[in-house]
């Protein structure tokens, strides 16, 4: 059998405290090493077969490395395709978070048409244009309980769907602010910035043994990537942050804002979609890196390329910024007070960060 | 990295297909899948095994799996 990629957070609590989080991942971060030899359009099909949540952004990440390798750009073209299909896997991941995991995590039984209503608009989304947006969208607001950008339209719009508890999403998101969990799991806030961090190149340029995809950081920090690393700045993010942190309810709300975002942008790109697939990746020499924000946050991939064929090959995915060892799970969970529900907390937050692999969480 | 695995559907009852790779099988919801399929097809699965999420052309399939069996061989998984 193959084994399934896993991430353990074990909790060890002291004196009504956790004391120390301890994250280990069997994650296969090396076995892009094995792409050595392939040629970049190999690896470039490849890639979404073997990448089930992130397919369209991990191959939007290789065409990327190897145009760099390359020194050259993508046509306007090209760059709208590449990001439709980004942002179109982008609004299925989160759709899907809230519509199967949010009723589950809030004690309720999900209604999964819609997210099957959602998974089918976003596959579809290149041929149907903006009606594929349309059923996205109504989907979102049949599972929500009003239109998605309706409700975080401002700071008050938000907090009022929450209270009006009309959808199990706002019946878990009010719960965890009654619950007083509207502020767990906030740390120090440390957005990755955008485009990656400034010493991304040289650190991939040099990890031969694997470490820095395995558990990377920039001069000693680690980055927060994802939903609420990209919309932080947000009025409905800002505000949830201001007054409570940016713990749960910052994250889970960044998610939301996220989702309403990509839905929009699509909805703006589709207009003029091009009708041309996505073009293979140039034959090339030399080495790039490609950076894409992916739903879960950046993904960043460095090839290098010799006669044609790729010499090396390296991948740091955004799950092992937020589950670093020394990350924002662990840094919110470490010092939380080790009461009833701790471990339902934990998993909380373990969602709101949303590892791209199952998570297990124990308490000793 | 998240490797999933295209799996082979082997039978489906009741919107539940029971898939096979790398010798095991196991069972997954066919119910968040976009495309129709049906026996024969390969399907990769979610995180955590319970969905399929996404039909995969047979000859991607197969070029996934030689891949991942590599993997496997070389110690990396």
């Amino acid at each position: 059998m193959f084994p399934e990629a896993r991430i353990d957070v074990a909790l060890r609590t002291d004196r009504g405290r956790v004391a120390e989080v301890s994250v280990r991942s069997t994650r296969m971060i090396q076995a892009a090493r094995l792409f050595a030899g392939r040629l970049p359009e190999e690896v470039a099909a490849l890639l979404p077969s073997v990448f089930s949540l992130c397919g369209a952004a991990q191959k939007v990440a290789c065409v990327a490395a190897v145009e760099a390798a390359g020194g050259r750009a993508p046509s306007p073209a090209q760059a709208t395709l590449r990001r439709v299909d980004v942002l179109a896997e982008t609004v299925a991941e989160h759709g899907l978070a809230v519509i199967r995991d949010w009723p589950a995590l809030g004690g309720e039984t999900a209604d999964l048409a819609p997210a099957k209503a959602l998974r089918v608009a976003m596959a579809s989304i290149r041929g149907h244009g903006p009606q594929g947006v349309a059923t996205a969208a109504e989907a979102l607001a049949e599972i929500l309980g009003a239109p998605l950008d309706a409700i975080v339209a401002s700071a008050d719009s938000f907090a009022g769907w929450m209270d009006g508890r009309a959808s199990p999403a706002a019946r878990l998101l009010s719960g965890i602010v009654r619950d007083g969990l509207a502020g767990f799991g906030a740390a120090t806030f440390r957005p990755m910035p955008a485009g990656g961090p400034a010493d991304l190149e040289p650190r991939l340029a040099e990890d031969h043994d694997g470490r820095y995809a395995a558990a990377p950081d920039s001069l000693g920090t680690v980055f927060e990537t994802g939903p609420l690393a990209r919309q932080a700045s947000h009025p409905v993010v800002a505000t949830v942050t201001e007054d409570h942190g940016g713990g749960l309810l910052a994250r889970m709300a960044a998610r939301l804002v996220d989702m309403a975002s990509a839905l929009r942008d699509l909805g703006q790109l589709v207009q003029d979609l091009p009708d041309e697939p996505v073009a293979a990746p140039p034959l090339g020499a030399g080495t790039g890196v490609g950076v894409v924000e992916a739903a879960r946050g950046l993904l960043a991939h460095r090839i290098e390329l010799e006669d044609g064929r790729v010499k090396s090959y390296r991948i740091l995915a955004p799950t092992e910024w937020n589950f670093h060892p020394a990350g924002p799970l662990a840094a919110g969970l470490t010092g939380a007070p080790a009461e009833d529900g701790l471990e339902r907390r934990a998993r909380l937050l373990v969602h709101a960060l949303d590892p791209c692999v199952a998570c297990t969480v124990t308490v000793e | 990295m998240c490797m999933a695995v295209p799996s082979k559907i082997v039978a489906i009852e009741d919107g539940i297909a029971t898939v096979e790779a790398f010798g095991q099988t196991r069972q997954c919801s066919l119910m968040l899948l976009a495309d129709e399929v049906t026996v024969g097809d390969y399907v990769i699965l979610g995180a955590g095994g319970t969905f399929a999420a996404e039909k995969v052309p047979e000859d991607a399939a197969l070029a996934a799996l030689d891949y991942l069996a590599e993997v496997l061989a070389s110690g990396l998984a």
